[in-house]
């Protein structure tokens, strides 16, 4: 029993990071991502140390997703060395924003922010 | 203390104690602010201290992979961060914060710019309650100050009032005392003279009213010193002095012989010793304001049946009586106006006073040796270049 609860006390500390992610996102993002190993978690801290609000990293991602270069990017040139740039995404916009605010809404720090003890 | 020393008084408190708590007030309302304003800075410089703490712990979350990023919760301290539209993000307040909340004075409050937004946040906003402790024992202090002053310049202004108040009361009662002396000093040979000339009415013709004379003369003469005293003394001699070559043993032999009857009438043995033709660079009246104020004061402070042996030689004046005496510590200020060392017969206390300005003025050395019951002896000495005796 002893072990079973601080299984979940555990489980429920990492609970933030491991949320499923929407099927959407999975699809359009996070799957490709995965398989190429980009830190996601870093390109997100990236673009929030510059753009703050989710409206404008919201307006920088489209931005780059849609015309995707360097010069748009918020990683350092050197990054492309080992990840190269990729294509532009085949999707709809309406189906692109919906994709771009799923994936700002899993990597929210304010889901992950609490206060101490 | 009469009703004008009260009112005098009460004035001075007045303007003094308003004066003073104008120059307190000002002082303590300087001292006020100057400190309230380095209690604040000092608030100031704590909060500061907690916003760099703070931003370096945002910046160590920033760089956190670590699934839960734990705010921090200073102690006394609430902070909260927005993004660069100014949205709320995270924060320990009790209440969600805006940043366009209205200030409170109760409360130091910052707006700090947080560049890079680490943890998407492009404003920190860190409020403390105002620590009001120091404030308040300020105020303690600065009114318990005003108190202690208030009480210690009202007991001292008092005592100031009262101290410079003091030569205005001698004087006015040095004023009345003079005016009661010199109605008594004129009552008594003018009702002397209006007796005597009463008696003479009275009389049948052809008897002898010789001695109603006498008294009637006396009388005069007196009246004749007191003017003569009391213009010398409202003219406080700025007149012209006609310095002549006095003979000084003429005149104090004719004053003997002025003074005979007074003397006479008060049983007073009168003796002399007088060198003949000594000669004395002085005015006139001088001279004789000099030698009838010593002869009246012998005659008048002497006792009945007593003596007075004047003395003159070449180089002083000495009168020596069997008098009532002065005690020793009245002699030194016994030539002060209206100060009178015994108030048992009649005067002005002007006499010594119309003598020590003679004496001054001349400079002459006057000495006086005095035993209480015994007697006393007045000496004059003449200065060298006055002197000239004809032997």
């Amino acid at each position: 029993m002893k072990r079973f609860i601080l299984l979940i006390a555990a489980l429920s500390t990492l609970l933030p990071a491991q949320t499923p992610a929407d099927p959407l996102l999975e699809a359009n993002c996070l799957g490709c991502h995965r398989e190429q190993k980009l830190p996601d978690n870093l390109i997100y801290r990236r673009y929030l140390l510059r753009y703050s609000s989710p409206e404008r990293i919201e307006k920088a991602l489209l931005t780059y997703l849609r015309h995707p270069d360097k010069a748009h990017s918020i990683m350092p040139s050197e990054f492309f060395l080992r990840f190269p740039l990729k294509y532009p995404l085949k999707l709809e916009d309406a189906e692109l924003r919906e994709s771009v605010q799923k994936y700002l809404e899993y990597f929210d720090v304010r889901r992950r922010l609490r206060l101490e003890k | 203390m009469s009703e004008s020393e009260k009112r005098s008084l009460i004035r001075f408190l007045v303007i003094y104690l308003t004066s003073t708590f104008v120059l307190f007030a000002l002082v303590s309302w300087i001292f006020y602010h100057a400190t309230e304003r380095n209690i604040h800075q000092q608030q100031e410089r704590v909060l500061e201290s907690e916003i760099t703490h703070i931003l370096t712990r945002l910046r160590t979350l920033h760089a956190s992979d670590a699934p839960t990023l734990l705010y921090p919760k200073n102690t006394g301290v609430s902070s909260a961060i927005f993004d660069v539209d100014r949205h709320y993000i995270f924060g320990n307040f009790s209440q969600q914060p805006s940043l366009d909340d209205a200030a409170d004075s109760e409360v130091l409050r910052r707006i700090v710019p947080v560049d890079p937004h680490y943890l998407g946040a492009a404003y920190l906003l860190v409020s403390r309650p105002f620590d009001d402790a120091p404030m308040c024992a300020l105020r303690r202090n600065i009114l318990l100050f005003m108190l202690l002053g208030g009480v210690f310049f009202s007991v001292l202004g008092y005592f100031l009032g009262r101290l410079f108040i003091a030569p205005m009361r001698e004087s006015v009662e040095q004023k009345n005392r003079f005016i009661e002396d010199a109605t008594h000093e004129l009552n008594t040979p003018i009702s002397t003279i209006l007796a005597n000339i009463e008696m003479i009415e009275a009389l049948e013709k052809g008897q002898d009213v010789r001695e109603e004379l006498g008294r009637i003369e006396i009388a005069s003469r007196t009246l004749s010193r007191i003017y003569d005293d009391l213009t010398f003394l409202s003219l406080d001699h700025p007149y012209h002095r006609q310095i002549v070559e006095l003979d000084l043993s003429a005149l104090v032999q004719e004053r003997l012989e002025y003074f005979s009857v007074v003397s006479r009438a008060k049983g007073v043995n009168v003796t002399s010793h007088i060198i003949p033709h000594v000669l004395l660079s002085i005015d006139t009246d001088d001279a004789m304001r000099l030698v009838d104020n010593l002869l009246s004061n012998a005659i008048k402070y002497n006792r009945n049946g007593g003596t007075i042996h004047v003395e003159l030689t070449a180089h002083q004046l000495q009168i020596t009586d069997t008098g009532i005496g002065i005690p020793p510590e009245k002699i030194a200020t016994l030539h002060e106006r209206f100060r009178r060392a015994n108030t048992s017969e009649g005067g002005f206390g002007i006499g010594l006073n119309i003598v020590h300005q003679v004496v001054q003025f001349y400079g002459f050395d006057f000495e006086i040796d005095s035993e209480v019951g015994e007697g006393t002896v007045v000496r004059v000495g003449f200065s060298e270049l006055g002197i000239r005796n004809s032997e």
